[in-house]
């Protein structure tokens, strides 16, 4: 890769040195954090957490493909969020109704 | 009314993306709300701590961006306020904000 390449890439108008690149960036820490609660036990999901997370996941993921330019970094990282959201609601929902534990609400 | 009919038709109105989008991002700051009814047993320290930095991240991009959009910040704005309050009851409940060590639970 030539100097000049990194050098555009640095001084682009949503590159690394500005709040285009890192807030969309930074995104992905929502869905990291999903992930990694993935190991929590369901009873201590947060339904309208986990809602939100998926509903904006989706709204966002159509958002980002028609605005101008088209965002494949927002797309990609909005994706995630929506795919993180769905399996810990259904985690959470399978623990509820679908299986024999009583759904706790209240802590234990 | 005309000053409807110009926030109806802005660039940042409900017939752009600049609108629906953080109005989904609400969702967050409902959800935040509505979980600060629950035990502090039940709150994701990494999912607020990520919040919290998401939020100030974004407040910044929603100053920033072309057009600058108020919605945006102000949603972020609230949901930082809740998340922050979120994270402080998730710290005191791990102990992490108590005098006495050994009153720390451990998760």
């Amino acid at each position: 890769m030539s100097a000049s390449k990194l050098q555009a890439l640095w001084n682009h108008p949503a590159g690394p040195k500005t709040i285009h690149f890192w807030a969309p960036t930074f995104k992905w820490g929502i869905s990291i954090a999903n992930i990694a609660d993935f190991s929590k036990p369901p009873e201590k999901l947060s339904y309208p957490q986990q809602i939100a997370v998926t509903a904006t996941g989706i709204i966002w993921s159509r958002y980002s493909t028609v605005i101008t330019p088209k965002n494949w970094n927002l797309f990609s990282v909005n994706v995630a969020m929506a795919g993180t959201g769905l399996y810990q609601l259904g985690r959470k929902i399978r623990h509820d109704y679908l299986s024999d534990a009583e759904p706790a609400v209240a802590k234990e | 009314m005309a000053s409807f009919r110009a926030f109806l038709n802005s660039p940042v109105g409900p017939k752009t993306t600049h609108f629906w989008g953080p109005v989904a991002n609400w969702g967050f700051v409902v959800a935040g709300l509505v979980d600060m009814q629950k035990p502090p047993e039940m709150i994701s320290g990494n999912m607020t701590a990520a919040m919290c930095i998401y939020s100030a991240l974004f407040m910044r991009f929603a100053w920033m961006v072309q057009p600058r959009n108020y919605l945006l910040l102000a949603c972020h704005a609230s949901n930082e306020s809740v998340q922050l309050y979120q994270l402080s009851r998730w710290g005191r409940a791990q102990g992490y904000l108590s005098e006495k060590k050994d009153e720390a639970s451990s998760q």
